[in-house]
């Protein structure tokens, strides 16, 4: 799941105020998830913008507003009413909203700040385990990463302000090497222990990446 | 045993001073029997690192050319991506440095400045693997004597200090937090005919210099780097 948290509403206000007639786009998926694009909060944005002052032209809750194949499916039941829409409030990750914006060609506004790739523990408790990093190491570290658990992202071994067994950032936490080690073990697979990784290539991620 | 001295260059003092209240320091403990620096010809006398404050590699040419002090640069892994450690490098290339001395940092939310992104572009093994193969052209193999910061406290360091090894790391240094290293360690790494040096600050030692000297003696390090924060007022000025 990709994580959202609801914007600051000032910040949509703003961006919405030269605009009049404004639709509204949940996403059924991940934001319904996280409690920030859901039907509910759909419903909240419309009571919202009504109450600005606003007209709303339509509500739509899309199960991955992210694909493209579902979003041309599922748009067709506001195809009318998104002629006379200005802008568009579109409470998804950012790969929504942009892809909402290239497929209708409309002005929008994104209703969230996009964080990371999420585990839910509970609705209200993520945690990021996974940076979508390129080149996954999960295995030959035990399963878990070291790239995003690690505050400093590091590839082959503890910084040397670790404790023993717990972080330097984060000191409550064990150092993800250390977990790394106890996994490697348990598995009987010491030889990934010694391997080395190479740096990171990033030029291969920004090719991956590019518009 | 020698001792090696180790600071920041400052945000806020002048250059000059800076620079001259060095030499007294040097001075001093070279003149300090007490503090059992013997000078070997072949290691640094001091230790000059880059943090916050201005740029470390210009005091390190200075105190090489002007002073004809023997001078290591330090620097972390924190705040440079690797078209910035290659400029870096050059430099060092340039003034004639060859004694490095990498660890990764400490990170911006345990420093003043939260709000940094952390680059970590590499870490210290990616360095070291660079540094030994060759960079660029610009950067010959094993041009540098690559010096690399560890901990000691548990398995998974002594795994990092093995891979070091394997990559050609020429020296360890081995961050003191209060505990005694790991012996098993620092065998290993004596018996690869690495140098391997202590890395204390200044504040770690509780008593005088020397009973912290002699509390560490038979360990085999080949020195102790001891971190200090003020140029006039440290472990090795203190009456």
């Amino acid at each position: 799941m990709f994580l959202t948290e609801k914007k600051d509403i000032q910040e949509i206000d703003e961006a919405l105020k030269k605009y009049k007639k404004i639709g509204v786009v949940g996403c059924a998926s991940c934001a319904s998830v996280c409690l920030t694009g859901g039907s509910r909060e759909v419903k909240e944005m419309k009571k919202h913008l009504e109450a600005s002052g606003k007209e709303v032209t339509f509500t739509i809750s899309i199960d991955e507003p992210c694909d493209k194949r579902v979003l041309k499916e599922d748009i067709r039941f506001v195809e009318d009413e998104l002629k006379e829409t200005e802008a568009v409030v579109v409470l998804s990750c950012g790969t929504g909203v942009q892809t909402i914006g290239e497929f209708t060609q409309k002005k929008v506004i994104s209703g969230t700040d996009s964080k990371y790739i999420a585990q839910t523990e509970h609705i209200g408790e993520y945690y990021a385990l996974c940076g979508g990093c390129d080149v996954c190491r999960l295995n030959f570290t035990g399963g878990v990463c070291t790239v995003t658990l690690c505050p400093k992202g590091l590839l082959n071994g503890p910084c040397e302000g670790h404790n023993g067994n717990n972080c330097e950032v984060f000191e409550d936490k064990e150092c993800v090497f250390v977990k790394s080690y106890e996994m490697l073990k348990k598995y009987s697979e010491e030889d990934n222990l010694n391997k080395i990784f190479e740096p990171r290539d990033y030029g291969h991620s920004a090719a991956r990446t590019k518009i | 045993m020698q001792i090696i001295p180790q600071i920041e260059t400052p945000v806020s003092k002048n250059y000059s001073v800076f620079e001259e209240n060095l030499i007294k320091l040097l001075n001093a403990i070279k003149n300090n029997t007490q503090n059992n620096t013997g000078t070997y010809n072949s290691l640094p006398q001091i230790i000059i690192e880059q943090n916050f404050g201005f740029n470390a590699l210009l005091l390190c040419r200075d105190l090489k050319e002007k002073h004809k002090i023997k001078t290591a640069y330090a620097f972390n892994m924190r705040d440079k991506n690797r078209i910035s450690l290659l400029s870096d490098l050059i430099t060092l290339k340039q003034i004639g440095l060859k004694d490095i001395i990498v660890f990764e940092g400490v990170h911006p939310l345990k420093t003043e400045f939260k709000s940094a992104k952390p680059v970590y572009d590499i870490d210290i093994l990616g360095l070291g693997l660079m540094l030994k193969r060759g960079l660029m052209n610009d950067i010959q193999a094993d041009l540098f004597n690559f010096g690399a910061v560890i901990g000691s406290s548990a398995p998974v360091d002594f795994l990092k200090a093995k891979k070091l090894i394997d990559i050609g790391a020429d020296s360890f240094f081995i961050n003191y937090g209060g505990v005694n290293p790991d012996e098993s360690m620092i065998k290993y790494i004596k018996s690869k005919n690495k140098k391997l040096f202590l890395n204390v600050k200044e504040l770690s030692i509780k008593g005088s210099l020397n009973d912290f000297i002699k509390s560490i003696d038979n360990f085999g390090f080949d020195g102790v780097i001891i971190k200090i924060t003020d140029e006039n007022l440290n472990v090795f000025t203190r009456k």
